[in-house]
């Protein structure tokens, strides 16, 4: 018995070493693993892909959450065709991404907005070089209940007196009245409770609302002496925010004369559970659409980026196949996950730019 | 067997009945306290349970095998957790290889071979607030650790990295858990041996571990089921809230040093999606991981009862 109990507990040891030598020692034969499995995979995976060249290599991807569904599906797509090229996809954010792609960590960088100096700064102190290619459109889409008959139409005026750092203690949509007029705003709003659901200041849609819709003015306010300065850049504090568009959606459609905002693509998708107010942007009402996002129409819309490393492109044929492959046969993911397509010329454009970099 | 006949409570409530002759209100309050508070915490966990199984059961009854070998993917109903499964499963390798031997190791020379000075009681002291320091602040530690400073053997934010994270997060557990179920041994039995004779290591190998074997494996078993639902240090070192590119095979070493997820972090990145059909994918991965977390623990149960009954 009790040299039974001893055996089992000496090989139960025995085995933790070996596994933990095992693993210590194949550290070294990485390579020559990773290279037989990754072939085996190849003739698995090879028979739909036809005469292309056959491409294998890791490909980085991180950045904006908000072209991270993009770049996503364009993997998926294109991993269909060249199984052997390793694609990580993440979406920290824009800010976020940039950090590490400038820090030469990630091979392309997804963005919602374009690169901003210091960070074009900090590629530069690294000897990171980049190309930036626009991909696509992102719009917002403000929002209500689609009971809501009172308001179809709001100038970003009205935004601003609704949702701007000035509203705060706004509980009723009448309470905005006399600072939409002070504003130049026409619209009448109704006597009715306002309740405003929205994205969290973490969110990336939060950011380009701000920017779009609120800044603008709130930059003039502060100029005009109405609104203190450490007031600018914030919208009012008493609104309900949520990282989830999902909830967002359930607020929105649950109070009959809510207020909020969410991306256009989502929007879009939720079909007649919320209703959609066009924006004024002294041009008359514009309707949220992909022709009036992708021909500027629309205020609230902004291009969407991807930033190459030019340096790990000229090394890696498998990253100049992922990026051809995103702008021509996997562009459909674009639409596919909900943005909005450039328009042809845009594209032209694009790839132009794209060719110019990979000759 | 003589106790429970006395504490019987229908005779202990005649006695005091007799004795004082009135109903016993705050009993019977603090007893209906007690059922409220065992009643709450049923309901919550049945609701969450229930709320979680009602959601995921199409994905998981549906498709099972799909959703376990499909990576994450843009489209809810072709997504799969296999990347997090795979990374979770190097997570409780390396938990298992180093935090097992290393956490088993200082409880067996703390109780067994270190004196009882000041210096070891202030060691164990500090090894009992270290279990309760919260994961994030292990995140911070791992990251500067083996991110930073060990880069050349763990490759920076590599499953690694992440592994040794939740390893050093579940060492002061393993370690106070087994230091315990070896001060429960007798010490008769740790006497008898020396009495014939053995040295100190051999009162340890034969006596002392396998009594203290069922403990020491439910203790240490439990905590791998907590360390493999781990997010936060996760997070820090870097383990991706997206789609990550593996070598191929299922556990190929060479994925070691390459960037990771985990089901934790894939359930936490899945339930902030708002496209369509994630919220019933975030259900059936959260069944996937109580699934594993329960397999772990279910292990500790048949371990625990094989070695008593060798004892």
């Amino acid at each position: 018995m009790t040299t039974k109990r001893r055996a089992g507990f000496a090989a139960s040891f025995l085995a933790l070493t070996i596994v933990a030598g095992a693993c210590g020692g194949d550290d070294a034969a990485d390579d020559a693993t990773t290279t037989s499995a990754a072939a085996a995979e190849g003739t698995d995976s090879a028979g739909g892909s036809g005469a292309a060249e056959k491409l294998s290599g890791k490909i980085n991807i991180s950045g904006s959450s908000t072209v991270e569904p993009i770049s996503q599906r364009v993997k998926e797509l294109f991993n269909d065709e060249q199984g052997d090229v390793e694609i990580t996809v993440a979406g920290p954010g824009t800010g976020d991404g940039f950090k590490v792609f400038c820090a030469g960590e990630t091979d392309i960088s997804d963005a919602s907005r374009p690169i901003k100096d210091e960070e074009a700064e900090a590629c530069k102190a690294s000897g990171v070089e980049y190309v930036e290619l626009k991909v696509a459109y992102d719009g917002m889409t403000v929002v209500t209940s689609p009971k809501n008959t009172a308001v179809e139409c709001l100038s970003l005026n009205d935004l601003y007196a609704l949702i701007g750092p000035e509203s705060e203690g706004f509980d009723n949509w009448s309470d905005a009245q006399a600072l939409a007029t002070e504003l130049g705003s026409t619209t009448k709003f109704p006597d009715a409770p306002l309740s405003i659901t929205a994205p969290g200041a973490e969110s990336g849609t939060y950011d380009s609302f701000l920017e779009l819709a609120i800044d603008p003015i709130a930059g003039d306010r502060v100029e005009a002496g109405k609104l203190t300065e450490d007031k600018e850049g914030t919208i009012r504090k008493d609104y309900n925010p949520s990282a989830d568009d999902n909830v967002i959606v359930k607020n929105i459609e649950g109070t009959a004369t809510s207020l909020g905002w969410v991306g256009f693509a989502f929007a879009e998708e939720q079909g007649d559970k919320i209703g959609e107010i066009a924006v004024d942007a002294g041009d008359g009402c514009v309707d949220a659409s992909a022709e009036t996002i992708s021909d500027g129409s629309y205020p609230l819309a902004r291009p969407l980026f991807i930033y190459v490393n030019t340096k790990k492109a000229a090394e890696s044929h498998a990253l100049v196949g992922y990026v051809d492959y995103y702008l021509e046969a996997g562009y459909e993911a674009v639409s596919e996950v909900g943005y909005v397509a450039l328009p042809d010329s845009e594209l032209a454009e694009t790839v132009a730019a794209w060719k110019a970099v990979t000759g | 067997m003589a106790l429970p006949t006395i504490l019987d409570r229908g005779t202990a409530e005649r006695v005091r009945r007799d004795l004082k002759g009135s109903r016993d209100l705050s009993g019977t309050l603090f007893r209906t306290v007690l059922q409220l508070g065992l009643l709450l915490t049923v309901v919550i966990l049945a609701v969450l349970l229930g709320q979680v199984l009602s959601l995921g059961w199409g994905t998981v009854s549906g498709r099972l095998g799909d959703f376990l070998t499909a990576e994450s993917r843009s489209r809810a109903a072709e997504a799969g957790v296999f990347q997090g499964l795979r990374g979770t499963l190097w997570i409780a390798i390396i938990v298992t290889i180093v935090a097992f031997p290393l956490g088993i190791a200082a409880a067996v020379y703390l109780e067994e071979y270190a004196p009882k000075t000041r210096l070891t009681n202030f060691i164990e002291l500090n090894i009992r607030n270290l279990a309760g320091v919260p994961s994030v602040v292990y995140g911070i530690l791992a990251y500067t650790i083996f991110v930073t400073v060990l880069e050349p053997v763990t490759g920076g934010k590599t499953a690694l990295s992440g592994a040794l994270a939740v390893a050093v997060l579940v060492l002061p557990v393993v370690i106070i858990t087994s230091a315990e179920a070896i001060r429960a041994v007798p010490s008769s039995l740790r006497e008898a041996g020396f009495g014939v004779g053995a040295t100190r290591w051999e009162v340890t190998r034969s006596h002392v571990l396998p009594y203290a074997a069922p403990g020491i494996l439910t203790g240490t078993l439990l905590s791998l089921g907590r360390a493999l639902g781990e997010a936060a240090p996760l997070i820090l070192v870097g383990a991706i809230p997206g789609s990550v590119g593996y070598s191929g095979g299922l556990l190929n070493p060479a994925q070691l040093h390459e960037q990771f997820t985990a089901m934790p972090i894939v359930i936490a990145s899945w339930s902030t999606n708002a496209r369509e059909g994630f919220d019933r994918a975030t259900a059936a991965a959260i069944i996937v991981l109580l699934v594993v977390v329960l397999m772990a623990n279910a292990t500790a149960i048949i371990m625990r009862n094989r070695f008593e009954k060798k004892r």
